[in-house]
């Protein structure tokens, strides 16, 4: 962090303060907009939608990529169509959804979720369809109905893939979400960053980045790295300074 | 008493048949070792009586209540604790928290598990230990029939030797049958009340011996004249060593 902003203040130093303003004068910048009520309420805005399009991407993308992961026809099937969703740049969604929902939350969510579903999505499958089956075999030995194995191994198994899939695609919510807002002129951060833009205050704009990356940090280390950190704590065991509970 | 029934069992791999009418009884409490060459079907046929696999055509019967199976690999979940992972058939029956560890710490108590280790996760653990954690899991059911699918094959010969001793230990404590497949005729000799002979030519079992003395009884040089014996005199073993996986099709 200290080399990331002594190189900031470098470039400040060169550019002057129109094309880069200095780290000070960021953190000056956000402190004022931390200040204002206006920006929790556009920041909350932001984020809610984001976390939204984020439940929504872990649920489906979860349930779906089990439910693919267990049947190679539907693997086959869904492979191709990946590839198109992914394919599309996110712009284009954002273009599409505008002219679907118009300028409202719709469009964010909508975009959020076409975004970062797919990356969910084909890594539940990929380790649904690549589980340890001798470990089911093992189940089966000793009378684990299909539901057993699902909900003892066949999850639990899956998870260890599928809390990283959903770190990154919570990093891409965000600023999908932030995004979508802009180009749609959508009430949230990005419209913030819209303004800031044509008032050609960079500090501010910098500001709301850094804003939007703390809403990142929390809803990251306050969710999904504790409860990933729950399931994989049998992995630390085994490391040299393996320190348990 | 019949404990478990192979009534006609055969199967086939990509239209290759392995195992053709296959028939075998196991009396209660008896132990009854599978031996042969590797790919004669001795896994599968192991399989099928767990009800792993579906037999092609054929019945399994079985007059017992409750089995528990010991794996080549341990097979333990990596998440769990060794205390979990021996609850596991508990977990999978139901019972209530308190008596899955009562009767998890058992179990270990059984198979010798030290109570420090329970708490461990199976990747802290040596070879010999997860393995037992596995014999341990398939003891914690109190079953009546177990099936052990060449169990101890890649421990070093010490440590096979324990788990030897104690496999035969908790046989005599619990009176469990079981089905033993092994392709060691030493460890069969050890181990078991009876030893099925299975040969890939007649797709089937070519014929079986009863141990001599009981088990337990057996010290290493009546262990080692008998499979000397059975390797040097019977007919029924001389095929028990030659196999070319290469010629197989």
């Amino acid at each position: 962090m200290a080399v990331f902003c002594a190189i900031w203040q470098q470039g400040h130093e060169a550019y002057g303060d129109f094309i880069l303003p200095s780290p000070i004068a960021t953190a000056h910048a956000t402190l004022e907009l931390v200040r204002a009520p206006e920006t929790w309420r556009l920041a909350w805005a932001t984020s809610s939608r984001a976390v939204e399009g984020f439940f929504l991407v872990a649920v489906l993308g979860g349930a779906m990529g089990l439910a693919v992961g267990y049947s190679a026809a539907a693997m086959r099937l869904a492979r191709p169509l990946l590839t198109i969703i992914m394919g599309v740049p996110p712009i284009a969604w954002i273009v599409l959804a505008m002219i679907w929902f118009g300028s409202t939350s719709g469009t964010v969510l909508a975009t959020v979720v076409v975004a970062c579903f797919p990356l969910v999505f084909a890594t539940v499958a990929e380790a649904t369809a690549t589980r340890d089956r001798a470990l089911e075999d093992m189940a089966r030995a000793f009378g684990a109905g299909p539901l057993q194995r699902l909900s003892t191994i066949v999850i639990r198994s899956v998870a260890g893939q599928y809390f990283p899939a959903l770190a990154i695609s919570l990093g891409s919510a965000f600023k999908v979400a932030v995004m979508a807002e802009l180009l749609a002129n959508i009430n949230g951060i990005g419209i913030a960053l819209a303004m800031a833009r044509s008032n050609l205050d960079v500090a501010q704009s910098i500001a709301w980045i850094v804003l939007t990356v703390a809403a990142i940090f929390i809803v990251e280390y306050g969710l999904v790295q504790p409860i990933r950190a729950e399931l994989e704590r049998w992995r630390d065991a085994a490391r040299p300074w393996g320190v348990k509970r | 008493m019949t404990a478990l029934t192979l009534a006609g069992v055969s199967h086939a791999y990509f239209g290759r048949t392995i195992l053709d009418r296959v028939k075998l009884d196991v009396l209660a409490g008896q132990l009854v070792a599978l031996v042969g060459p590797s790919g004669c079907g001795k896994s599968t046929l192991v399989h099928i009586a767990a009800g792993l696999i579906e037999p092609q055509r054929g019945r399994v019967v079985s007059g017992y209540r409750r089995h528990g199976m010991i794996f080549q690999e341990p097979r333990l979940l990596p998440w769990a604790t060794v205390e979990d992972n021996i609850a596991y058939p508990l977990r999978l029956s139901g019972a209530p928290k308190r008596e899955r560890q009562e009767r998890a710490r058992h179990a270990a108590d059984v198979v010798s598990l030290d109570r420090r280790d329970l708490e461990k996760y199976p990747i802290e653990l040596s070879g010999g230990m997860r393995q037992r954690t596995a014999i341990a899991r398939a003891l914690v059911l109190e079953p009546d029939f177990v099936f052990f699918d060449e169990p101890f094959t890649a421990l070093d010969v010490a440590l096979k030797r324990r788990m030897q001793d104690l496999v035969i230990s908790s046989a005599v404590q619990s009176r469990f049958a079981g089905l033993f497949v092994t392709h060691d005729l030493a460890e069969a000799v050890r181990v078991a009340d009876r030893i099925v002979v299975l040969d890939e030519r007649v797709r089937g079992i070519s014929g079986e011996r009863f141990v001599p003395l009981e088990r337990g009884e057996r010290d290493d040089s009546s262990v080692f004249a008998t499979v000397q014996s059975y390797l040097k005199d019977d007919p029924l073993f001389s095929h028990i060593h030659d196999t070319d996986e290469r010629r197989r099709p």
